[in-house]
C-alpha cells in the first residue's frame, strides 16, 4: 500500500490526537490519591478536636481563649496544605539533584539548634525562632536524610556495595548524633530505624543487613556500659515497666501510669468529648502535644482508639500501594520510607501512651499540636502524591 | 529505572508490611485491655483520682434533764494541730530539717514531749486533708503565738474544733460518762467496723456509751474534685452533717444535783461517828444513792461516792488522772456504786425473804413467829441483832417493823428442810421469787457494765465450791490448828452442800447474797407501785436539733412480783411501820433534829446492816413516799458506814425533804439515827 503525504499527515493528526489524549490521560494531575489526602486531614480534625478538649480547661483557668491552640494548630495546618502542594508539584525526581542542599541544609539548622539561637523546653533544646514560630529542625531533617539516603541508593549501579552502605550509614549518624545532643533519643531512633527500612526496602544484601544488627546491638550494649545515656534518660527509658506501682508518683512513670488510667477509663465507648476527667483535670501532662492519644483513648474509648489507628492504617496502605507502583526504586524508597516512619511514630507515640513504649519526645503525626510537626507531614503527604502522580 | 528484580523488591515490602502489621497488633491488643478488659479497674482508678473526700464531723448530740437542762453539751476549744504530710515521713521521722526545728518548736510552745507529738501524729490515721489535733483547750496565747508566727510553724494549723462541754461540771459524771478515741480493735468489730473513723472519739461509760448511736449523729462529707496538683476545682457532692440527737433524760437536775451533794456531805460527817462494835469512828469508804420513780422506774437522781470530773477526759484522758480514778486507794472513783458495786443487802432483803416464804407456804401473811433472842440449829446459835430480848410472837409485817432475823431465821430452815426433802426435783423458791423482785440478774438499765449481783442456790453453792475447793484444802493444811483450820477442813470436804445454815443467812441478806443497790430500788418501786417490776432506765426520749423527738423511750415492765393484795399488804404495811411506828427501826432517824413531816408526808422503808466482816458493817436504807401513794423511791447505801438508821437512813431522809420541798440540801442535818438498831 502506498502511503500518501495526505494520509501521512493525516495519521500523524491522529497519532498526535492519541497522544494528547494519552497525555491528557496520564496528566499528574489527574493522578491524585484523594483517599490519601481526605485520610490525612480528617486525622488533622481529630487532632483539632482533641487538642481543644485537652487544653479548653487550662486555658480558661488562666483566662486564655480557649481557641489559643487551636488557632495556632489551624494555622499550622493551612501551610501544611500550601507545603502538600509544593511538594506534590515539582517532580520528584528533581529531588535527586537537590538531595545534598537539603541534607547539608537541614545539618544547619539541627547545629543551630544546638547554639544559644536555639530554645529549649523541659530540658532540651530542639527549637529555633524563625519569624515568631518555633521550628523543630529535626522534623526537617527526617526528610533530608530520608531523600538522601533514597537518592544515594537510587543512583547506584547492581546491588548497592559496601561503599554506598557506608555513605547511606554516615548520611544517617551525623543528623543522628546532632539530635542525640539536644537531647532527644527518640528522633535518634526514628533516623536509624528509617535507615534501616531504607536498606531493607532499597536491596541491600541480606548479610550486610545482618551484619549491620550485630554491630547495632553491639553498639546499644556498648552505650549502655558507657554511661554515654544519663542516668535520668534511662531511667525514663525504662520506667514506665513499673508504671503501676503508685509509689513512682512523679517523673515519666506518673506521667504513663495516669495515662493509661485515662485510657483505660475509656473503656468501650468513651467518656464522650470534653468529658474526660483525666483530661480536663490535668492528670496528663503534655497531653495535647505528646499525649494526645491519651485524650482520644478517655474521651472516644476503645472504639475512638481504634478508629484513628485505623486512618494511620489507611495511611500506610495508600504508602505501602505507592511504594509498589512507583515508577522509580527512588518513589518506592520515598514511599517506604514515609510509611517506616510513620508506623514507627505511631507505635512509639501511641505505645507510650498505653504503657508499653518508653516516655520519649516524639508526637503523633497530623494530631498532636505542633506547627512544624504539621506542615512537614503534610509537606510528607504532598511527596507521596508526588511519587503517586508521576507514576507512568 | 534502575535495575531492580521486582519479585525481591516485592517480597522486601512484604517483610516491612507484616513489621508493620505486628506493631499495630500489638498496640490493637493492649489498647483491648486496658479498655475493654482491665477498663472497669481504670474508671474506678480515675473517679479515685478526682475527687477527695473530706468529712465534716456531726456535732454530737447533747445529753439533758428532763427539764431540757444541758448536763453535757458541746463547746468549741481552741486546738493545735499539725499536717502529718509536711512534718514527718513514713516512718514517723522529720522529713526535713526544717520539720524538725518545726517540731521543736511546738514542743517548747504546748510543753509537751517530741516524742508524745510524734506519737499523736502517727497514732491517728486521718484523712490528708485534715490535720490532726496534737493539744486540745490550749490557751489563747498558744493560739495568737502559732497565728502571728505562721511562718515559723509550717503544717501547724490553730483552728477551733467541738469538744464535750459539762455544764454541771463534776455533775452525774457516773451516769453522762465521757468521750474515748475508738480503738484500733473496736474499729474492726462491730458495731463500729465500717462506720467509725479512726481517731473518732466514741462514748466511754454512762449514757455516752450506751446512747452512742442517737448522739452520734451523721458525718457530712464533701467530695471535691481536684486536679493534679490536689488543688480544687470544684466540689461535686455536698452533704451535710446531720447532727446528733439530743438524749433527754428523766433526771431532775435540781435532785440531781441535792442528792450528790447530801450523799457526799452525809458520808463525810458520818465518819466523825462510831462505830459501836469497834467503838472507833466509822471508815465510811464510799456509797451510793439512786432516786427512782416507782410508777415507771425512770432514774430521777443517782449518786456514787467518790465521784471523778468528767472534764479531765475532754480530749483524752491524763495517765496520772486515769490511775488516780481506779486506784483502789481512792475507792474506785470512776466505779458506779448504784450498778456496779454488789454486796450483802443485809435486812433491806427481808421483803424478798418474807415473800419468798409466803409463796413457798411456809406462813401467811397474818401468821406468826415467835421472835426469840436467838434460833439455835445443828448446835450453831444464829441470834437476833436486838440480842436477849424475847419480843414474842410477830407476823410478817411486825417482823419487818422490828427486822426480828429469828422470824426470818425460823422460816428459811423449815423451808430448807422442806427443799432438802424434794431431792434432786428440788425447787429452790428464793431463788425463784428473789428474781421476780429483779435480783440474781442484770436489771438492764441504760448504763454500762452493771452487775447482777448473787443469790445462792445449791447449783450455785455446788458451782462455788468446785472453783474454790482448792483454796480450802490448801487453807486446811496451812493454817495453825484452830478455828480458822477447821471451816477449811470442813469446807474442804463438804462445802457444796447447801445446809440450813446457808438458808438461814440468806433469809436476812447476808451470807453470799449479794444486790446492788439499783437492784434493791427497783425491788423497792415493785412493791410501792402494787407489784409491777420496771427496767430502771434513765433515757427517756431523744429528740432532734428541732425539737421533733426521734425516738421515745417506753418504760419496759420486766416482771410482776406474783403476790397477791393481802401478801404485798403485808410486805407494804411492815415497811410503812418501820418509818412510822412507834418501835419502827427507823422512826428515830426521820424524827431526831427537825421531825420529817411524817403526818403530811407518811413514809415507808427498810433498814439493813450488812456484816461484811473483818470490815465494819455497811449501812443500807430503802424507801418510799408518799407510803399511801408513792412517787418516789430513795436507795441510800454506805460501805462500811455502821448500822442502817445511824448512817444510810439519815441521808435518805434528807434525799427526802429535798424532793419534798421540805429543806433544801444546803440545810441538810445529818442526825445519827439508832445506832445499833439493824
Amino acid at each position: 500500500m502506498e502511503i500518501g503525504y495526505g494520509q501521512d499527515r493525516a495519521e500523524r493528526m491522529q497519532r498526535e490526537r492519541v497522544a494528547s489524549r494519552w497525555q491528557e490521560a496520564y496528566a499528574p494531575i489527574k493522578h491524585l490519591d484523594p483517599v490519601l489526602v481526605l485520610t490525612a486531614l480528617a486525622l488533622a480534625g481529630v487532632g483539632l478536636l482533641a487538642i481543644y478538649s485537652a487544653k479548653v480547661q487550662t486555658l480558661s483557668e488562666q483566662g486564655l481563649s480557649s481557641m489559643f491552640y487551636v488557632s495556632r494548630q489551624l494555622l499550622g495546618l493551612v501551610l501544611g496544605i500550601v507545603a502538600m502542594v509544593v511538594a506534590a508539584i515539582v517532580d520528584y525526581r528533581h529531588l535527586r539533584t537537590y538531595s545534598a542542599v537539603g541534607f547539608v541544609g537541614s545539618l544547619v539548622l539541627l547545629a543551630l539548634v544546638l547554639t544559644p539561637l536555639g530554645t529549649s523546653a523541659g530540658g532540651a533544646s530542639r527549637w529555633i525562632m524563625v519569624v515568631g514560630f518555633q521550628l523543630q529542625p529535626s522534623e526537617l531533617a527526617k526528610i533530608a536524610v530520608l531523600i538522601a539516603i533514597a537518592a544515594v541508593l537510587h543512583e547506584r549501579k547492581g546491588e548497592p556495595g559496601l561503599p554506598t552502605v557506608a555513605v547511606c550509614l554516615v548520611i544517617t549518624a551525623v543528623p543522628v548524633g546532632l539530635v542525640f545532643l539536644q537531647p532527644d533519643l527518640g528522633t535518634s531512633i526514628v533516623f536509624i530505624w528509617l535507615c534501616a527500612v531504607l536498606f531493607l526496602v532499597g536491596g541491600v544484601q541480606g548479610r550486610y543487613l545482618a551484619g549491620l544488627g550485630v554491630v547495632g546491638l553491639a553498639a546499644v550494649v556498648a552505650i549502655f556500659r558507657a554511661d554515654v545515656i544519663k542516668d535520668y534518660q534511662f531511667e525514663r527509658l525504662t520506667s514506665f515497666l513499673n508504671a503501676s506501682d503508685p509509689a513512682l508518683a512523679q517523673g515519666p512513670a506518673f506521667q504513663t501510669r495516669q495515662s493509661m488510667i485515662a485510657i483505660g477509663s475509656g473503656q468501650f465507648g468513651g467518656k464522650g468529648l470534653f468529658e474526660g476527667t483525666q483530661t480536663s483535670l490535668s492528670y496528663v501532662p503534655e497531653n495535647h502535644t505528646d499525649f494526645i492519644f491519651t485524650v482520644i483513648g478517655e474521651e472516644f474509648g476503645f472504639v475512638g482508639a481504634v478508629a484513628v489507628l485505623g486512618l494511620f492504617l489507611v495511611l500506610i496502605w495508600r504508602g505501602l500501594r505507592i511504594a509498589i507502583i512507583a515508577k522509580d526504586l527512588f518513589g518506592t524508597l520515598l514511599a517506604a520510607g514515609v510509611i517506616a516512619m510513620l508506623t514507627l511514630q505511631v507505635f512509639v507515640n501511641v505505645g507510650m501512651t498505653i504503657g508499653i513504649m518508653p516516655v520519649t519526645g516524639i508526637p503523633l503525626p497530623f494530631v498532636s499540636y505542633g506547627g512544624t510537626s504539621l506542615i512537614v507531614w503534610f509537606a510528607i503527604v504532598g511527596l507521596l502524591l508526588n511519587v503517586h502522580m508521576r507514576r507512568f | 529505572m534502575a535495575t531492580n528484580d521486582p519479585t525481591n523488591n516485592a517480597l522486601r515490602l512484604t517483610v516491612l508490611t507484616v513489621v508493620i502489621i505486628g506493631l499495630f497488633l500489638a498496640l490493637f491488643s493492649r489498647l483491648w485491655f486496658l479498655q475493654i478488659l482491665a477498663g472497669d479497674r481504670y474508671s474506678l482508678a480515675a473517679e479515685e483520682n478526682r475527687v477527695r473526700t473530706v468529712v465534716t464531723e456531726a456535732p454530737r448530740g447533747r445529753i439533758l434533764d428532763a427539764g431540757g437542762a444541758e448536763l453535757v453539751g458541746n463547746r468549741p476549744a481552741l486546738t493545735i494541730s499539725a499536717d502529718r504530710q509536711q512534718l514527718l515521713d513514713g516512718n514517723g521521722d522529720p522529713i526535713d530539717e526544717d520539720a524538725a526545728r518545726v517540731l521543736e518548736r511546738l514542743s517548747q510552745l504546748l510543753r509537751l514531749d517530741q516524742d508524745e507529738i510524734v506519737e499523736r501524729l502517727i497514732s491517728r490515721r486521718y484523712s490528708t486533708f485534715r490535720p490532726i489535733p496534737i493539744a486540745i483547750d490550749v490557751a489563747p496565747e498558744i493560739v495568737y503565738a502559732v497565728r502571728e508566727q505562721q511562718e515559723l510553724f509550717p503544717g501547724v494549723v490553730a483552728e477551733t474544733l467541738p469538744v464535750r462541754t459539762y455544764a454541771q461540771g463534776q455533775m452525774a459524771a457516773h451516769l453522762v460518762g465521757y468521750l474515748g478515741e475508738i480503738s484500733e480493735t473496736e474499729l474492726e468489730e462491730e458495731p463500729f467496723v465500717g462506720e467509725y473513723r479512726p481517731g473518732e472519739f466514741i462514748g466511754r461509760g454512762g449514757l455516752e456509751q450506751v446512747y452512742e448511736a442517737d448522739l452520734r449523729g451523721d458525718a457530712g462529707d464533701r467530695r471535691l474534685e481536684v486536679n493534679r496538683s490536689n488543688r480544687v476545682v470544684g466540689v461535686l457532692q455536698d452533704r451535710d452533717p446531720v447532727p446528733g440527737g439530743d438524749l433527754v433524760t428523766s433526771l431532775d437536775l435540781d435532785l440531781q444535783q441535792a442528792t450528790e451533794q447530801i450523799l457526799a456531805e452525809g458520808i463525810i460527817s458520818s465518819r466523825q461517828n462510831t462505830h459501836t462494835g469497834s467503838g472507833r469512828n466509822l471508815p465510811s469508804t464510799g456509797g451510793s444513792a439512786v432516786v427512782l420513780d416507782p410508777r415507771d422506774g425512770s432514774v430521777l437522781a443517782m449518786a456514787s461516792f467518790p465521784s471523778f470530773d468528767p472534764r479531765e477526759f475532754v480530749g483524752g484522758v491524763s495517765q496520772r488522772y486515769w490511775d488516780e480514778v481506779t486506784s483502789r486507794e481512792n475507792e474506785f472513783p470512776l466505779l458506779n456504786r448504784v450498778i456496779q458495786s454488789a454486796h450483802p443487802p443485809g435486812s433491806v432483803f427481808k421483803t424478798v425473804t418474807g415473800a419468798t416464804f409466803m409463796e413457798a407456804g411456809r406462813i401467811g401473811p397474818q401468821g406468826t413467829i415467835n421472835c426469840s433472842p436467838a434460833y439455835e440449829v445443828g448446835g450453831i446459835t444464829f441470834r437476833n441483832w436486838n440480842r436477849g430480848v424475847d419480843e414474842g410472837p410477830m407476823n410478817l409485817s411486825t417482823a419487818l417493823m422490828r427486822s426480828c432475823d429469828t422470824y426470818f431465821y425460823e422460816l428459811a430452815y423449815d423451808q430448807w428442810r422442806v427443799e432438802q426433802n424434794q431431792g434432786d426435783d428440788v425447787q429452790e423458791m428464793l431463788p425463784i421469787v428473789a428474781e421476780r423482785f429483779g435480783f440474781g440478774r442484770t436489771l438492764g438499765i441504760d448504763l454500762p457494765s452493771e452487775r447482777a449481783g448473787v443469790i445462792p442456790s445449791r447449783a450455785w453453792r455446788q458451782e462455788y465450791w468446785l472453783n474454790a475447793r482448792e483454796t480450802y484444802c490448801r487453807l486446811a493444811e496451812e493454817l495453825p490448828p484452830g478455828y480458822g483450820r477447821d471451816v477449811n477442813a470442813d469446807l474442804c470436804v463438804s462445802g457444796g452442800n447447801w445446809r440450813g445454815g446457808d438458808a438461814i443467812n440468806s433469809a436476812i441478806g447476808q451470807g453470799d447474797v449479794q444486790t446492788t443497790p439499783l437492784q434493791i430500788a427497783a425491788s423497792y418501786a415493785a412493791i410501792a407501785n402494787g407489784g409491777t417490776l420496771y427496767q430502771p432506765q434513765i433515757g427517756e426520749r431523744v429528740v432532734g436539733p428541732d425539737g421533733t423527738t426521734l425516738r421515745e423511750i417506753e418504760p419496759t415492765v420486766l416482771d410482776e412480783l406474783g403476790l397477791d393484795a393481802a401478801e404485798l399488804g403485808a410486805l407494804q404495811d411492815g415497811l410503812r411501820r418501820v418509818v412510822m411506828a412507834d418501835r419502827g427501826t427507823a422512826l428515830g432517824a426521820f424524827t431526831r433534829g427537825t421531825p420529817f413531816p411524817l403526818d403530811r408526808i407518811p413514809v415507808a422503808g427498810k433498814t439493813g446492816t450488812a456484816e461484811l466482816k473483818p470490815l465494819v458493817p455497811f449501812a443500807w436504807f430503802a424507801a418510799y413516799a408518799p407510803a399511801d401513794d408513792p412517787e418516789m423511791v430513795v436507795v441510800v447505801n454506805v460501805e462500811q458506814g455502821g448500822g442502817g438508821s445511824q448512817t444510810a437512813a439519815p441521808i435518805a431522809r434528807n434525799i427526802m425533804e429535798h424532793y419534798f420541798g421540805i429543806t433544801d440540801a444546803e440545810d441538810a442535818e445529818f442526825i445519827e439515827g439508832d445506832r445499833i438498831l439493824d
